[in-house]
């Protein structure tokens, strides 16, 4: 299994735009599932693209396992590619997409049948190996996809939005799908994507990207948890911004919710922006001894879950996500509670 | 080093043949062909040296020359209008067309394509002529008592060239046509116009760019067309192509005939930019 | 109602565009010595005489391999600008489109003039067939052009990519993922090529050497003299190759197109 290094990487389009890629930095070790989370033009696409060896690095290295890969042309890198739209061979059957990288390495008959047998056993495909592309459905041709990448036993996987194209429940199995299958073959995959979901759920790491930068990267639990900025927190789910201030001697936040603990010490004073997320707020009877008041100006009832807001008697306003357990009508007066464990200070950006 | 840089590169080699044949063989030939214009004409010798305008005097003072340029010209501009006229509707028809019929009816309007220029012209010969299936038929149905002049003036050159060239006026208005999404149509009905406003507010403005193209291709063509003229005009009517080719071919004139074919050309071409101009046509696919 | 009027008219029209064919070959058909037409009496005799006609054979022959020579080369090269115009014109492509259809925007008479004059001008003349192909190519090109393009556009570049990602090299990739797929626009644009090349006259005729006369060339200059229906059975026998080119073609490699 391969460990991905890239150092100060940087793709530039010219002098007078910004780099599209700013010298970024990222060791990946081997069999980790990292996914490049952010907004379209944040930079991820092209980073995909030069591991993949499909656009030229103007600066820094890529390496797999120590050795330098950046100028490797594409097809004696040795990756495995799942394309947004699959880029099924429409002219080939299943079993001769799946033949094809094997072809290129010349791999003999008799090991190239076992070999695309086992990767359709892999991606339960065995059924449809004659099948052309367009005979099957999203789901059967995205398993393809990832079925021919991985057959060439590839150094690393790199995955294009390869969900985007899927309908809403089929995106939630393919999720596990390929999660599982990720983790039975152990391979070091990249995975792109603007969907905060999607790489929460399948990551081991998630790297956010920004206009060509690494805003954060690091397991989903502590970018939802512990967002370094406000753009992070505000692209990795809802967030509710609380104003506060830095107590004496420097090293508490302290807002309407109460205090919490700095990462590192602050001027005392200072403005503070404490991120609190919308499920982590408690909806009190008006009538309970703790708990801020608040009055329900509207309600979003989707089934399973509710999302208010709310205002202070100030005027400020909340958002909280509530499990729906009988819905509050607009005008109702409510107490919200907060663990301030839950409040997390930001960094200013 | 840089691997798609270098793609870039190579790809070149791709466009390289094509651009080398279209410089050498074509615009490389445009530009002697322009310098002969201007030479003496030669004695024995396609030209003499030394530079001269005379070719182009010639064609100033020639009533002959003037005259054959506007009923070239003349003849162009009719055939064009006709073809538009005769192929619009088709155009129309055949792109709404169900499919199986579709592949038939164009199959119909491609094959004078595949027949050949001089075969079509021909077959109009043995359409219009003194003794031809249209004369006969009419002094057989006792309509007319002397043949129609149908052969050897522009109305059957005219007539012939409009048949010719009607395909390449139904093709390009049928593509544009089919480009259009028919739910426009059904949407500005919803609206409240009228069949005849939809054809006039909503199909043809959209159908233009196939119109224009459609035009211009006519137009050039029967410019330049030489042997439905040739077989058709007889030696009685002669449009320019065929005075530049036998200036060419019998009587050996190469400066003039350049600066005659040179000027049809140049005209044709104007017509074509003003035309353009006058229907606001983009240049574009 | 309208859509009535409209087809009924549509069909007056194709009768028109079917006319002069269907004159041709009935007058072919003609059992006397002249060329009417209904024919007067039915007779295979003008085909016989056809036949035996050397000129009119050697005309065909020719034809027959200009056109092939033609459609090869214009295919190769208008495939691969083709394949340069979709994939790598940057800013200049819409020059450069203008440019690949010029044979076919600039006048035919004017290009077959200068082409004349050029192959003189360096000494080649039309002791050779060299400017006749020439001549033929540079028409023929844009066709290809025209189709390979509008085949590309439905072309996914991801395809090339992908298949690089598998391992395959720029020669492979073309052969085994490109041209498979553009392989209808190819084909028709090959077709087209073969058809307008059997067809050019204007060219044909400036450019001709002695002896490299093209069947239009030869009924053209029959005609001037010559009124049999000899001709016209000569010209069915043109429209019968034509179409059978393209039908053949259609059956043979279209069936196989089309597969995917």
């Amino acid at each position: 299994m391969t460990r991905v290094t890239l150092t100060r990487l940087t793709k530039s389009y010219g002098p007078a735009i910004a780099p599209a890629v700013d010298a970024i930095s990222l060791d990946i070790p081997s069999g980790e599932f990292v996914s490049l989370l952010g907004p379209s033009g944040c930079g991820k696409t092209t980073t995909l693209k030069m591991l993949a060896g499909f656009e030229d690095l103007t600066s820094g290295t890529i390496a797999f396992d120590g050795q330098d890969v950046g100028h490797v042309p594409a097809e004696k890198r040795d990756i495995g590619m799942v394309f947004q739209n699959y880029a099924l061979f429409p002219h080939m059957t299943v079993r001769g997409n799946l033949a094809f990288g094997l072809e290129m390495r010349k791999v003999p008959k008799a090991e190239m049948a076992r070999r695309i047998d086992a990767t359709l056993d892999l991606v339960q495909l065995t059924a449809l190996a004659d099948r052309y592309p367009r005979q099957l459905s999203g789901g059967q041709q995205q398993r393809v996809a990832i079925g021919r990448a991985l057959v060439i036993e590839p150094r690393i996987l790199l995955l294009d939005e390869p969900l985007a194209n899927l309908d809403a429940k089929l995106r939630e199995e393919m999720r596990v799908f390929i999660r599982d299958l990720q983790r039975r073959v152990g391979i070091t995959t990249i995975y792109v994507t603007h969907d905060q979901a999607e790489a929460m759920t399948m990551s081991d790491r998630v790297v956010v990207m920004f206009r060509g930068h690494i805003a954060q990267a690091g397991p989903p639990a502590e970018i939802y948890q512990r967002p370094a900025s406000r753009s992070v927190a505000g692209f990795v789910g809802q967030v509710n911004l609380v104003e506060g201030r830095v107590a004496a001697p420097g090293t508490l936040a302290e807002s309407r919710f109460g205090t919490t603990a700095l990462a590192a010490p602050r001027a005392p004073g200072a403005p503070v922006t404490l991120a609190l997320r919308p499920e982590a707020i408690d909806l009190l009877p008006a009538d309970a001894a703790q708990g801020l008041p608040a009055r329900v100006i509207a309600g979003f009832d989707s089934g399973a879950i509710v999302d208010y807001r709310l205002a202070f008697d100030d005027g400020s306003e909340i958002e909280v996500k509530a499990i729906n357990r009988g819905l509050h009508v607009p005008g109702t007066a409510l107490r919200l509670a907060v663990d301030p464990a839950r409040l997390w200070p930001l960094e200013e950006d | 080093m840089a691997a798609a840089a270098a793609d870039r590169r190579r790809a070149v080699l791709l466009i390289l043949p094509a651009a080398l044949l279209l410089v050498v063989f074509l615009a490389v030939p445009y530009l002697n062909i322009l310098a002969i214009s201007f030479r003496n004409p030669g004695q024995g010798t396609p030209y003499a040296p030394g530079w001269t305008l005379a070719n182009y005097g010639r064609f100033l003072t020639s009533d002959l020359y003037q005259g054959q340029m506007l009923n070239t010209l003349w003849i162009g501009l009719v055939t064009t209008f006709a073809t538009l006229v005769i192929g619009l509707p088709v155009a129309f028809q055949l792109a709404r067309a169900d499919l199986r019929l579709r592949g038939l009816c164009y199959g119909i309007v491609l094959s004078p394509l595949l027949v050949g220029i001089v075969i079509r012209s021909y077959g109009w010969t043995i359409l219009l002529g003194n003794n031809g299936v249209i004369n006969r038929g009419l002094i057989g149905a006792g309509l007319i008592e002397r043949p129609l002049p149908l052969m050897y003036n522009s109305l059957g050159i005219i007539i012939a060239l409009t048949h010719v060239f009607l395909p390449f006026m139904i093709l390009p208005i049928m593509s544009a046509v089919q480009s259009i999404d028919p739910a426009l149509s059904a949407a500005a009905r919803s609206l409240g116009a009228g069949r005849v406003t939809v054809i006039r507010r909503v199909l043809l403005p959209l159908a233009m760019p196939g119109i224009q193209a459609g035009c211009i291709l006519v137009f050039v063509l029967s410019l330049s067309s030489y042997v439905t003229p040739a077989l058709i005009g007889g030696l009685r009517v002669k449009t320019m192509a065929v005075t530049v080719v036998d200036a060419l071919l019998d009587t050996f004139q190469w400066p003039l005939g350049a600066a005659l074919a040179l000027i049809l050309s140049a005209v044709g071409a104007l017509i074509v930019v003003i035309f353009a101009r006058l229907t606001r046509l983009k240049w574009k696919g | 109602m309208a859509r009535q009027v409209l087809n009924l008219y549509s069909l007056v029209i194709y009768a028109f565009l079917m006319a002069p064919i269907v004159v041709v070959i009935g007058a072919s058909l003609n059992a006397g010595a002249f060329l009417t037409f209904p024919p007067q009496g039915l007779s295979l005799r003008w085909y016989a005489a056809f036949l035996h006609n050397e000129v009119f054979l050697r005309a065909i022959g020719t034809s027959l391999w200009i056109a092939a020579v033609a459609t090869l080369v214009a295919g190769t090269i208008g495939t691969m600008a083709a394949v340069y115009y979709v994939q790598f014109a940057g800013r200049r492509k819409e020059q450069l489109r203008v440019a690949l259809l010029s044979p076919l925007l600039l006048p035919e008479v004017l290009t077959a003039i200068s082409l004349l004059f050029f192959v003189y001008a360096v000494g080649i003349g039309t002791t050779t067939m060299f400017g006749l192909l020439v001549g033929h190519v540079l028409i023929c090109l844009p066709f290809v052009f025209m189709n390979v393009t509008s085949s590309l556009e439905g072309y996914d570049p991801d395809w090339t990519m992908a298949a690089r990602s598998l391992g395959a090299g720029r020669w492979t990739r073309f052969r085994r993922v490109m041209l498979p797929l553009i392989k209808p626009g190819v084909f028709s644009g090959c077709l087209f090529a073969f058809v307008i090349s059997f067809d050019v006259f204007t060219i044909s005729f400036m450019l001709k050497s002695i002896g490299s006369s093209t069947l239009p060339i030869q009924l053209f200059d029959y005609l001037k003299s010559n009124y049999t229906p000899e001709a016209a059975a000569v010209a069915s026998c043109s429209i019968f190759v034509t179409v059978a080119v393209v039908v053949v073609s259609e059956k043979v490699l279209g069936l196989r197109i089309h597969r995917f």
